[in-house]
């Protein structure tokens, strides 16, 4: 290859030297500089390519100001005309592993050019990208830069150079989810009967096939006499109030919020949405839409209810980890058990 | 032990006596909303709705036995229909339909229906089996 | 019961004034054959060709393989139910035509696939770009119904194959394979540490164009039962399903099913192979619980400590592989299921139609939409009507060289879901 292929290189804020949590909120800008990761990663390309230019943005403004932001990006890649576009490494930051995510994966479909990222497998950006871009798999703190960095370099000079990749587990990207029918050397049988084998003398095995794990929660007993019992409101759908108070994020939430509504007949008036996955106007206009307080109140005061229980419980389901939520979850119920709740009306977007 | 067969195959429509037909004037997939609307409101699903070939998941006329009365809710007849709609749609998606073929998806959906109904009849039972919820027939949440 | 297979290896297959097999050469007498299966007055002609491994033939649409064969010694000619008399079948020897197949075709309906490419991209996919096909097309009279139109294509077939079969009777066979087993009594006492092993074939059973038949009994009639390897291996068991090319058991992959062969290659050494239960795909829901529960108990009863369960046909079976699989581990027996999926053209769908956590360990026979190109043909064996069915799944599938893009699930075998071909799945 004669000119070497020119990469555009995408960081957050703290990968970009601007600052750390504090600056999450700062516009995006260019540089045709390699700020960062992009200067260790252009030197691992061995002169086969080079790094044009850094894109830096805030965490906190890509997820708020999403269309802003993928305007800003988006123009000055088409400008730049690079031939690869890398974004990342994220490890396991949930905000950083979305704008990656989302990033590499508009720009790949958009501008037809071949992007690639880094990220925990756990990361919750990586399920908007997964499946058409590839995700170099890292460990999940940042430590782990120094063997991500040479496996992203690796997979660019082939994505590059229009080379094939070869299996997931070979290269050190994450399974996109594609299922390739390939030939094997043995017939289905014979890999049964091993496979079999296998089993019956407690030995390990792969299964070719393997089944979707889902998390089952057997569900409470019915409630007897609902004019008497405690309903409780919960929400994943980030409504908040006003100036959200307690900084709730607007994607991959770390935390939650509890608020007294027991004195308002509605959420409306006091409370907007902060979640970075819909288009918020009908929400702001009217929240209860999607946590509907005003409704449960009625109810209250006709009687099919007993009682709306006196605290409201918030957070932002998008992006946030499996992990939180199994945590949140816990300790949300764990408060409206000792309250002696007898139902939830949970709602999601 | 009674069944109802909710179809859009003109075939079956000749064929059959019309207290026991639900006739659909549309498309495989709309046979398959209607089961769907039906055993939501507690009507017995009897046939599993979807094929058992890959063609004849791409036949455009369907026949699929439901019960007579509305009974409670089954959860598991009710996974069971949704998956099938997802499924369905995810096979058929950029196909192309095959109207040269019509009448031969006509006669074999109608034989197979027939087969069908002789096992139910064979069954001989006046009860339906009790599903304890979650048992089996898992399917994607 | 003790079974002796005695494979005569065919090395081509020519027309000739004799049914004889000479040198490794099969020859056939096409006008008797012909006569033989004209005696059904049903039919109204029948054609006959050959297709030779490496030829740029294509053979479409294929109704059913049939291995030809002839008993020399024991009970049974041709296909006992069906074709002749009945007696009871594993005993005996038997000469094998090994590496030729009867292949019929012919529309029962116009819209059956089921390719076999003898050369080139499609070859690989199919076991049966490998062996030498007697391709009998079978036009039976007009006005036929539906069922009586693919009981004569069925039994044509079944003659054929014991017409040719005959032509092996006084050839010396290159190998020999013996299949001996005693009662379970017999068997558990010579090995008593060995794990019980049991096989669980499922059979599609639901109807016209979708029927297996064991000693001739369709088995939408049959509760699950238990029948000895040597019987599915003697012709016990034989094929009237029509749809479904790739994952559709053909009557010469009963004859010599995979599962069934692999299993008893272990028996006595890691294994103490306890038989085969063949159990019916039925349409409703009862009848699958009734199958699903019976089929578990009857490997319970029988002690078995694994069972590979095979499946035949992709949606609602999917269904019951799952069930027996669900009740069978929960009873403590270890499952290995067989099945292929269908995760569409990009390979990013869901691969089953119905899940389970309990199916932990799975063997993929491959992607049934998986898209393969074939090469135009120089010969086509058949209805090049049914090309066009082939090509006409979707858009840009025929293109202007005449190749074709086709899914997996048209070519015969490709997924077979006893294991009997070697396709696999990765994830990438």
């Amino acid at each position: 290859m004669s000119n070497p292929f020119k990469v555009l290189y995408y960081v957050n804020q703290f990968f970009g030297q601007v600052g750390g949590e504090e600056k999450a909120g700062i516009e995006p800008f260019y540089k045709e500089e390699k700020i960062g990761p992009a200067a260790g990663f252009e030197a691992l390309l061995e002169g086969e390519g080079t790094v044009i230019g850094t894109l830096v943005c805030g965490d906190n403004y890509f997820n708020e100001h999403n269309k802003e932001a993928f305007a800003f990006i988006m123009d000055t890649i088409k400008a730049a005309k690079p031939d690869l576009v890398v974004t990342g490494p994220a490890f396991n930051a949930g905000r950083y592993g979305m704008a990656c995510g989302e990033i590499a994966a508009k720009v790949t479909e958009e501008l037809g050019i071949p992007t690639l990222t880094g990220m925990y497998a756990e990361n919750p950006g990586l399920d908007t990208c997964v499946s058409k871009v590839i995700v170099v798999s890292t460990p999940d703190s940042a430590a782990g830069m120094r063997t991500a960095l040479p496996t992203m370099a690796k997979i660019a000079r082939k994505l590059a150079k229009g080379e094939e990749l070869g299996a997931p587990e070979e290269e050190g990207y994450i399974p996109q989810g594609r299922r390739l029918t390939v030939f094997s050397d043995k017939r289905g049988s014979k890999r049964a009967v091993e496979m079999l084998l296998a089993r019956l003398n407690n030995q390990a095995f792969e299964t070719e096939l393997p089944m979707p794990q889902f998390d089952r929660v057997d569900p409470a007993l019915a409630i007897k006499d609902l004019s008497k019992a405690t309903i409780a409101l919960v929400t994943s759908g980030g409504i908040v109030p006003f100036g959200n108070p307690d900084r709730i994020q607007s994607a991959s939430a770390q935390k939650w919020g509890k608020y007294d509504i027991s004195a308002a007949a509605a959420l409306k008036g006091g409370y907007f949405t902060i979640h970075g996955g819909y288009d918020p106007v009908y929400a702001n206009e009217t929240p209860d839409r999607v946590a509907p307080l005003d409704v449960m109140k009625t109810l209250e005061k006709e009687g099919v209810i007993g009682k709306v229980y006196d605290y409201f419980y918030t957070t932002t389901g998008t992006g946030t980890s499996v992990g939180n939520a199994l945590t949140f979850g816990k300790e949300i119920g764990a408060e409206l058990k000792a309250a002696g709740v007898d139902g939830v009306i949970l709602t999601s977007t | 032990m009674s069944y109802r067969i909710v179809t859009n195959n003109p075939s079956v429509r000749e064929n059959f006596q019309d207290s026991k037909l639900i006739f659909i004037d549309g498309s495989y997939e709309d046979v398959l909303i209607k089961v769907r609307d039906l055993v939501h409101s507690g009507v017995e699903l009897i046939d599993s709705p979807l094929g058992a070939s890959i063609r004849m998941l791409l036949s455009p006329y369907r026949s699929i036995l439901v019960g007579t009365e509305r009974q409670a809710m089954n959860m598991d007849q009710i996974l069971l229909i949704e998956q099938s709609i997802l499924n369905y749609r995810t096979l058929t998606q950029r196909r192309k339909s095959e109207p040269q073929h019509a009448n031969d998806y006509a006669v074999v959906d109608k034989e197979l229906l027939k087969a069908s109904i002789q096992a139910y009849e064979d069954m001989n039972c006046q009860t339906h089996s009790k599903f304890t919820g979650g048992e089996f027939l898992e399917t994607r949440a | 019961m003790k079974l002796e297979l005695r494979k005569i290896q065919i090395k081509d297959v020519v027309f000739g004034e004799k049914m004889e097999v000479n040198g490794g050469v099969l020859s056939i007498n096409k006008d008797q054959l012909v006569a033989k299966l004209m005696e059904d007055h049903r039919v109204k002609e029948i054609k006959v060709d050959l297709a030779k491994p490496g030829e740029k033939t294509r053979i479409i649409p294929v109704k059913d393989c049939i291995e030809p064969r002839v008993k020399i010694e024991g009970e049974g000619k041709g296909f006992p139910g069906v074709t002749g008399k009945m007696v009871p079948l594993g005993d005996g020897k038997v000469n094998v035509l090994d590496g030729a197949a009867v292949v019929t075709i012919g529309d029962i309906v116009g819209f059956q696939e089921g390719v076999v490419d003898m050369w080139g991209e499609g070859a690989k996919w199919t076991p049966f770009s490998k062996t030498f096909n007697i391709v009998v097309d079978i036009i039976p009279v007009e006005g036929l119904e539906p069922h009586v139109h693919e009981e004569t294509v069925r039994l044509a077939g079944l003659k054929a194959a014991e017409v040719i079969g005959e032509a092996g009777r006084y050839a010396e066979p290159t190998k020999v394979e013996v299949f001996e087993m005693g009662n379970h009594a017999e068997e558990s006492a010579k090995y008593p540490h060995l794990p019980k092993v049991l096989y669980v074939e499922m059979l599609i059973s639901q109807g016209l164009l979708h029927d297996g038949y064991i000693y001739g009994v369709n088995s939408q009639k049959i509760l699950p039962t238990l029948i000895h390897p040597n019987e599915e291996l003697d012709g016990a068991v034989i094929s009237g399903n029509c749809v479904a090319a790739c994952d559709k058991i053909t009557t010469y992959q009963h004859q010599n099913n995979s599962a069934i062969l692999d299993l008893y290659a272990e028996h006595g050494k890691t294994i103490n192979f306890l038989g085969v239960i063949l159990t019916p795909e039925l349409t409703t829901l009862e009848g699958k619980f009734r199958t699903c529960d019976y089929t578990a108990k009857l490997c319970t009863m029988m002690g078995a400590d694994g069972v590979i369960v095979s499946e035949e046909g992709y949606g609602n079976p999917d269904s019951d592989l799952l069930m027996i699989c669900k009740r069978l581990e929960k009873n403590g027996i270890k499952t290995v299921l067989i099945t292929d999926e269908c995760s569409g053209w990009d390979g990013m769908s869901q691969p089953l139609a119905d899940t389970t956590k309990e199916a932990v360990a799975v063997v993929s026979a491959g992607n049934v939409s998986h898209v393969v190109t074939l090469e135009p043909a120089d010969k086509v064996i058949g209805s090049a009507k049914a090309i066009s069915t082939l090509a006409g799944g979707w858009d840009g599938s025929l293109s202007e060289d005449g190749s074709i893009k086709c899914e997996l699930n048209a070519v015969i075998g490709a997924t077979s879901e006893i294991g009997y071909h070697n396709c696999t799945v990765k994830l990438y």
